[in-house]
């Protein structure tokens, strides 16, 4: 039973894309992806949790890569090996509209199919939907408690203790293990994968060799859990932000003008 | 046509390179790494008349035609091209405008001062939203009873950090204007110098107008007319460019002469290697042919009549050759041309600025293309 | 014929992309202006194992091999010459003599530090009277029991002022000269006769020591002759050769980084009520400079290839530092051009990448000595040899 979980998505990488309000739609010009960034930020944790000692009573710690969605190919899972995981599962499967509702059932098999894990740690919120919603509905499926919006997350001797980032400030927040856990982005740094590692993962040799697995789907639930609960039925974009104002003039008169505008943001 | 400098000239010539020798050269390297203007040699070179150098005596000026002032340019330039592009702003851009177009109060009152090296001209055209195109001067001239006040920013203001007068170029209401503005004047401020690449005792700064105010007597030029003031003096700033750019060849040329004949590697000079040959001949052909340019470029200057197409064929070529030849030079020189205690990393910094001061090289395509191409009737836009 | 990278290698670039924007671009205008090097970067590079790129990781490296170290020249020069230099220094010279050529134990002893960047190593060949005739070196090696005693010194040394190891190039028969006469010795630098003598004041690259090093009665053990006594020559030679490939890398990222620059600089800044994109000067300089910098990554990835193959590569690494470093000076001229008067101020990084882009057809062998080696290995394919 793997000691800690990590959920670990994607998401375009967004100076490849271009918005063209005239045309209403996004066009891709380069089709690169980046791992979510609040999804590193979960792992990075992990592994802090995993190098300062075991977080239950288990003769060793484990931390496991689960893809948030369903993925075309384990290219974030590998990612996420090199960089500290001890192994990965890639999901298979032919699922259209995967959505967060479906994959909290699919990773709760997983989970069971496991044994169960100590921990699940994943990324707040994703940078493309800014949606929160799959470390809540996973910790439902799983009956475990929920621990959403941290800043901070340490993990022992069967309790995780979190800080959470709230409306009004700090907030201490304890559970007993197992727990799912969400963390925000940009307070951890995530480390970089170590380089013989990351060359050892892609090219699936030595200690790497076996590090990931794939699994089914299908072979997880029945056919009627891969009903997703969101349909689809068309997009828009908010309407276009208003301008800044190009300021000019000699220094003491833009500093003059930008502490006026600053000064009716405020009143506003 | 005689292809000799008269006898005077060449005297000139030679004591321009006494003085550059004994004044510049000792101390280009320190004032390049302190990045200071070259006040000392200023003083020194105002003491030799050469701050008034094309000036008229009446105007205690030396009287220089312009092909002896290009010799100057061109001396100072082979020692210190910093010390060269100063001096030259000062002269072309700014005293000279004020003698071609001034009325005699303004020239009485500011020419002799200039000539004397009291006080240092600095040319205020370029604006960061304009740097070539007159339609985008956003810098503003109101007439107000007998004053004009002035409102805008210029950036790379030549000599700006120590200057003593001003020709500050601005939009008035029938076009763009020429005022000159004392360096005291209030709402007059100095600003920023960028540290550059190259020519780094040159100073080049930013200046502030707010609110200031100069008397409708300091307008240079007829209202609404200020445009060709600019254009005169930057085709005369033009011509003295080239020949710093022929000072800074020159000089690189015979920096990696020298070297070639003392560098011994695989039992001889590296003279003797055909790679190294080829470099210096072809450096050599086009000092050669820009020094032409230049001396005839300067020499229509002193014949009255138009010179701005030549004046924009001569810095175009000057600039072409002074990056290329200081960049083969110090490729002669390997490891020490790249060494900041030998001279050559200096002249190839400073070599690098004249595709872009004065206009940029591609503007001065456009210039020669526009000249011939109007010989068969068609008008080009830049 | 299969032109993609490997999916390890695309990993890799976009791991050193990461660090090299988040952690090398940042610090890249300080280091030039301060004169220092970035001893901080050069830690976090060792740590995840990108100073051992190339070596096997056996000895500690990384087992990216040739074209996994172009990658890393490639990126880092992208963001900062003076970075590329102390790495390139470090992996393609210094350490590379010691993988090419070293035993067993030697290997153990320096390699590993060295792949796993807790050490840093140097390359030391050049001297005062050798530089491009790089056999007319003097310093001395003279055997004296189990030990050899190093007198002399060396010039230009590329990390000289804070390497830990170097490998030095001395004379041990001053009759055979370089046919025969030159050892290679691995040199730790806290022995008692070495010294850094000064570091130079360069015009680029700031951010790199180059220092000159002086060897009174330096005692060098006999097991830390690299290589067989006397064939230091051919030792040098094959790390020089290795060394030269990747400068074309690094070339490769600066001339990347430059056309960037002048991309998005000729899209933003309007003259004459007009973008700069729109002027057919400019259209013709990006569309010239792109070319060239595809012709130079196909040419590097290739020969990268052949060396991670087996297949002979001097002529072509030759190639690969020649024509990347005059892309790399080409490029960033067009780059300072586009900008204008902005490019030659200090607040862009263009006017520093311009002076940084210059060395590269000096060092590591000049240009006229690659067109020397080229010339000679066409030569000889054809029967003849030609002296330089």
């Amino acid at each position: 039973m793997p000691n800690i979980i990590v959920l670990i998505g994607r998401v375009l990488d967004p100076s490849g894309i271009v918005f063209n309000r005239r045309a209403g739609r996004l066009f891709v010009n380069r089709e690169e992806y980046l791992l979510q960034p609040a999804d590193r930020c979960a792992l990075e944790a992990a592994l802090r949790i995993k190098e300062a000692g075991r977080p239950k009573e288990s003769p060793s710690a484990e931390v496991v890569a689960l893809p948030r969605t369903l993925l075309p190919d384990d290219d974030v899972l590998r990612q996420a090996v090199a960089t500290g995981a001890d192994r990965a599962i890639y999901l298979a499967g032919q699922v259209a509209n995967a959505d967060d509702a479906l994959m909290a059932r699919v990773l709760a098999a997983v989970v069971e199919r496991l044994g169960g894990a100590d921990l699940v740690l994943t990324g707040a919120t994703t940078l493309d939907t800014g949606q929160g919603q799959l470390g809540p509905r996973l910790a439902e499926a799983l009956g475990w408690p929920q621990i959403v919006d941290v800043w901070h997350v340490e993990a022992a001797d069967g309790r995780v203790r979190a800080v959470r980032k709230g409306k009004d400030g700090f907030v201490a927040v304890e559970a007993d293990l197992p727990a799912v856990v969400t963390v925000l982005p940009g307070v951890l740094k995530p480390r970089y994968p170590d380089g013989a590692r990351l060359i050892n993962v892609y090219r699936g040799v030595k200690e790497m060799a076996n590090a990931l697995e794939q699994w089914d789907v299908a072979d997880l639930v029945e056919a009627q859990a891969l009903k997703p609960l969101v349909e689809r039925r068309g997009q828009e974009f908010p309407a276009e932000r208003e301008r800044g104002a190009r300021v000019s003039g000699t220094p003491a008169q833009m500093a003059q003008t930008v502490a006026e505008a600053l000064r009716q943001r405020v009143r506003r | 046509m005689d292809f000799t400098f008269s006898e005077e000239q060449e005297m000139f010539r030679s004591m321009f390179r006494d003085f550059s020798a004994k004044e510049v050269a000792p101390k280009a390297e320190e004032i390049d790494h302190q990045e200071k203007p070259p006040l000392d040699i200023l003083r020194k070179a105002a003491s030799q008349g050469f701050l008034g150098a094309t000036l008229p005596e009446d105007y205690v000026g030396a009287a220089l035609d312009y092909v002896s002032y290009a010799l100057l340019i061109e001396t100072l330039a082979h020692d210190c091209m910093s010390v060269a592009v100063t001096l030259a702003t000062h002269v072309s851009l700014v005293a000279m405008s004020i003698l071609e177009t001034g009325t005699e109060a303004q020239k009485e009152e500011w020419l002799p001062p200039l000539a004397a090296g009291e006080m240092i001209g600095a040319f205020a055209l370029t604006e960061p939203d304009a740097g070539s195109d007159a339609a985008a001067l956003q810098a503003r001239a109101t007439l107000d009873g007998d004053e004009v006040v002035l409102e805008g920013v210029k950036t790379w203001v030549a000599n700006g950090g120590i200057a003593g007068l001003f020709l500050v170029f601005a939009q008035g209401p029938q076009g763009v204007e020429a005022f000159l503005v004392p360096q005291d004047t209030p709402g007059l401020t100095v600003g920023y110098r960028e540290p550059t690449l190259g020519l780094r005792s040159v100073p080049f700064n930013t200046i502030y107008l707010e609110g200031c105010r100069v008397p409708v007597a300091n307008r240079l030029g007829e209202p609404g007319k200020g445009w060709v003031i600019a254009q005169r003096a930057q085709d005369r700033m033009a011509v003295a460019l080239a020949a710093a750019g022929l000072g800074v060849a020159r000089a690189a040329v015979e920096v990696a002469a020298q070297f070639a004949t003392e560098r011994v590697q695989f039992g001889v000079p590296i003279a003797q290697k055909q790679a190294i040959q080829s470099y210096v001949a072809e450096a050599h052909v086009e000092v050669e042919a820009l020094r032409y340019l230049v001396y005839h470029a300067a020499w229509l200057v002193d014949q009255g009549g138009e010179f701005s197409f030549d004046a924009s064929v001569v810095k175009n070529f000057g600039a072409r050759v002074a990056r290329s030849v200081t960049n083969r030079m110090l490729q002669v020189l390997g490891g020490y041309g790249y060494m900041e205690d030998y001279p050559m990393a200096r002249k190839y910094r400073d070599a690098r600025a004249l595709g872009i001061i004065g206009g940029p090289t591609e503007l001065y395509h456009v210039r020669v293309a526009q000249r011939i191409f109007s010989e068969w009737n068609v008008e080009i836009t830049p | 014929m299969d032109f993609t990278f490997s999916p390890e290698h695309v990993a890799l670039r976009r791991m050193i992309r990461e660090f090299a924007e988040t952690e090398v671009a940042p610090i890249a205008a300080e280091i030039d202006r301060e004169h220092k090097v970035p001893h901080d970067v050069l830690h976090k590079l060792g740590q995840i194992g990108l100073l051992g790129v190339c070596f096997p990781q056996e000895y500690g490296g990384m087992g990216a091999g040739e074209a996994g170290y172009c990658i890393l020249m490639e990126e880092l020069g992208r963001v900062c010459t003076s970075t590329a230099t102390n790495v390139g220094a470090h992996i393609g010279i210094g350490a590379m003599a010691i993988h090419l050529d070293g035993s067993e134990e030697q290997k153990r002893k320096y390699l590993v530090p060295l792949a796993r960047g807790e050490k840093m190593a140097a390359f030391g060949l050049t001297e005062s009277n050798a530089g491009s005739d790089a056999a007319n070196i003097r310093t001395r090696a003279v055997r004296e029991g189990d030990s050899w005693i190093l007198d002399g010194g060396k010039v230009y040394i590329t990390n000289g002022g804070y390497a830990h190891v170097i490998t030095v190039m001395a004379v041990t028969d001053p009759a055979l000269g370089a046919r025969g006469g030159v050892t290679a010795f691995i040199v730790e630098t806290d022995w008692p006769g070495f010294k850094v003598a000064r570091e130079e004041d360069k015009m680029g690259i700031r951010g790199t020591s180059t220092a000159e090093l002086v060897f009174e009665e330096l005692r060098v053990p006999h097991e830390n002759v690299l290589g067989k006594v006397g064939e230091g020559f051919v030792a040098f030679m094959r790390s020089l050769d290795m060394g030269r490939l990747t400068l074309g890398a690094a070339g490769l990222g600066g001339a990347q980084a430059a056309l960037e620059w002048s991309v998005r600089w000729a899209k933003t800044r309007k003259q004459f009520g007009t973008e700069l994109a729109n002027k057919q000067s400019v259209q013709w300089m990006i569309a010239n400079l792109a070319t060239e910098i595809e012709a130079l990554r196909s040419l590097v990835y290739r020969v990268a290839w052949m060396v991670d193959a087996h297949q002979p590569f001097t002529q072509l690494a030759a190639m690969c530092k020649m024509y990347g470093s005059e892309v790399g000076s080409r490029a960033i001229d067009v780059a300072l051009q586009i900008h204008g008067g902005l490019g030659y101020t200090r607040d862009f990084p263009i006017e520093r990448a311009f002076r940084d882009a210059r060395i590269a057809e000096i060092f590591e062998g000049t240009n006229e000595i690659q067109r020397i080696v080229i010339a000679s290995n066409i030569f000889r394919d054809y029967g003849v040899r030609i002296r330089p």
